[in-house]
């Protein structure tokens, strides 16, 4: 059925080809070289990604979009995500199971994003697989339950994800969102959610509830659960005493198990010198703040997305300087207190060509083994081409 | 990353004086006019109440690099709401920089992340897309009488017009990031055809200068077709250029929103 979707929208989209000044073909090319240290051994990892857009709105109020991305991966590509973690979380693993927690980097091409867009005047809905983005923070986004950021490189763009959103605005500073984010043919089991969004003065606050299922997995075992998850929560930015301020969390209620919270305070400022400093605090509740209570199944729901962090408080701060006008140089640093480990992301972004960007960031790691940030988890960096067309 | 709209707006929609102040009479008056009068007739007739426009701004940095940027812009209320959306290149296309209340509130959106994300003031000082303009260089078009004090100096040729020469000293409260600035407003056509900027710091130290030339007469409103920003630190220049404009638009409320920045 989704693959019918798929070639429908896709053959509507070159359908509209006809009308060629209404049909936009772009994208980007991005080589990336990783290289690493990792047990006095020296690992590459170096991936090609290239991402084909095209969008028509050659329908009046009507906007039709949809990308693909190839990917292509050379060097190590086999890992072993047992080998990155303390001994203490892997003695209890048996040998027999080891196999299990490999993870392969494939070769891949997927469509990522193919929506339809009606808007009209103060009224828009967007059916298909789209980006969903929610919340103020930059580091983290507490009211973000479709998407998990990579701490590393916050602002890089998301998955699409299938869902109907309707956007209404009865007027300019005030707007509501729904949406729905199907499961099967299963309307009790979808997620929904709503959001009302308000401008007060110089602040914008948002105000949301959504119900969703949470899949668990027990990861000694491989079992998955489910259970209903609601949220109530909501943001706000803006402006005091001159620097940029904002605010997010959420209280979630869980079926099975504790409630809990998340949240995530921040502010910036832009010096005169052309100096950017950000600063931002994230707690999550269900993670844990004792590096000796870790266990398999933290780190695992971590790196697999169904948790945002592996310690319950983190402390994001960013600067960005801008040596010329084409060379920005700044590094970020995630300093987990719960544990006392942090990572230190140095980055250097220049614009080489009109098209081509490119951005060389490293990770240097401080931390005991075990912590969230562990020396053990190996330092290196990557150098990215952005090449836009 | 980042962002931007609106001192622009003062220079490209600082552009009007109608044919009417052609009349030797008011030529006249011109003659007897404070500075602050200027300025007050300079603000009230350099933003028209809408404009749409295609321009292109050109980076030209030390070394002689070139980045050149298209994008579309929409301004209301003379200037208070303005909108831009770069067009080119395909690095930024889609981004778009909402401006409201005279540029006090902005906002980006990023349509690879389809993310929108409200910026504080101090947001103002970043360079837009690294060029010689600040935000607030392309920001609130009545910043020159809010935010500076203004004296009349004796009348001075400047790109070879006659022109009001003024002399602005930022006021005691406010946070403009120049401590000083020195206008030539061409007498006839009541365009400004260069602006000194003055560092924060150092009231004598000249930091960017402003040169505009090309006036256009569009819609009976004189506009200034090209304007250059010379960074006379950094040694680079910033050129913005006006590909098409009108005034004659009918602009929405619903084009100044989040909603309107997506479409």
């Amino acid at each position: 059925m989704r693959n019918r979707i798929v070639l429908i929208i896709t053959a509507v989209l070159l359908g509209t080809a006809g009308h060629a000044q209404k049909v936009d073909i772009f994208g980007y090319f991005e080589p990336q070289y990783n290289g690493m240290y990792f047990d006095d051994e020296y690992i590459q990892l170096q991936s090609n990604k290239l991402r084909v857009d095209l969008k028509s709105t050659a329908i009046a109020n009507t906007e039709f979009g949809a990308d693909v991305i190839f990917l292509l991966y050379h060097g190590k590509t086999d890992w072993n995500v047992l080998d990155f973690l303390s001994e203490s979380i892997t003695s209890t693993i048996p040998q027999e199971m080891r196999p299990y927690y490999e993870i392969a980097f494939s070769d891949t091409l997927y469509l990522d994003n193919v929506y339809v867009r009606f808007a009209l005047n103060n009224f828009a809905v967007t059916v298909g697989k789209q980006q969903l983005s929610l919340g103020t923070g930059y580091f983290a986004n507490p009211t973000d339950i479709f998407n998990t950021k990579d701490a590393f490189d916050p602002t890089y763009e998301q998955p699409g994800h299938n869902a109907m959103r309707a956007d209404f605005q009865p007027s300019p500073r005030l707007n509501f969102m729904a949406l729905y984010t199907p499961v099967e043919f299963d309307l009790e089991n979808s997620g929904k959610l709503i959001r009302a969004k308000l401008g007060l003065g110089h602040f914008d606050l948002s105000l949301l509830g959504s119900e969703t299922q949470y899949t668990t997995t027990d990861f000694y075992t491989f079992e998955q659960s489910q259970e209903l998850r609601r949220i109530v929560g909501g943001d706000i930015v803006g402006e005091l005493l001159g620097m940029g301020v904002w605010a997010e969390g959420i209280y979630n209620f869980f079926e099975n198990r504790e409630d809990g919270y998340e949240f995530l305070v921040g502010t910036d400022y832009t010096f005169e010198s052309g100096l950017y400093a950000m600063l931002e605090y994230h707690h999550n509740s269900a993670a844990k703040s004792d590096t000796d209570d870790y266990d398999l199944n933290d780190w695992m729901r971590f790196l697999s997305g169904e948790t945002k962090t592996v310690s319950s408080d983190q402390v994001y701060g960013l600067i960005q300087y801008p040596m010329t006008d084409m060379l920005i140089i700044g590094g970020s640093v995630v300093l987990s207190v719960s544990d006392k480990s942090a990572a230190i992301i140095p980055i250097i972004q220049y614009s080489l060509f009109q098209n081509i960007e490119l951005t060389l960031m490293g990770n240097i790691y401080i931390g005991e083994q075990g912590t969230a940030y562990s020396n053990s988890l190996g330092n290196g960096g990557f150098l990215r081409a952005s090449v836009y067309f | 990353m980042n962002n931007c709209i609106s001192r622009l707006s003062f220079i490209f929609s600082f552009s009007i004086l109608m044919a009417a102040t052609f009349s030797p009479g008011l030529l006249h008056a011109q003659e007897e006019m404070t500075a602050d009068q200027i300025l007050e007739t300079l603000t009230e007739t350099m933003n028209p109440e809408q404009a749409h426009g295609i321009m292109t701004m050109t980076i030209v940095t030390s070394s002689g690099q070139e980045r050149t940027f298209k994008y579309e812009t929409f301004s209301k209320e003379k200037g208070e709401k303005s909108l831009m959306k770069y067009l080119e290149p395909q690095r930024v296309k889609g981004q778009t920089i909402l401006m409201l209340n005279d540029a006090n509130d902005i906002w980006t959106y990023f349509p690879r992340t389809k993310r929108v994300r409200k910026l504080a003031t101090h947001a103002k000082k970043q360079k837009v897309e690294g060029s010689d303009f600040s935000y607030e260089d392309m920001g609130a078009s009545n910043a020159f009488i809010e935010e500076y004090d203004a004296v009349r100096l004796k009348d001075e040729n400047k790109e070879g017009r006659p022109c009001y020469k003024i002399e602005l000293t930022r006021k005691p409260k406010s946070n403009a990031s120049y401590s000083r600035a020195m206008l030539w407003v061409d007498k006839e056509k009541f365009v400004p055809l260069v602006v000194d900027y003055y560092h924060e710091d150092d009231p004598q130290l000249k930091e960017k200068q402003l040169v505009c030339k090309d006036i256009q007469l569009i819609d009976s409103i004189h506009t200034p077709m090209q304007c250059t920003m010379y960074n006379k630190l950094d040694n680079t220049y910033t050129s913005m250029n006006i590909v098409e404009i009108t005034y004659q638009v009918d602009l929405t409320d619903d084009l100044f929103t989040e909603m309107g920045m997506q479409k």
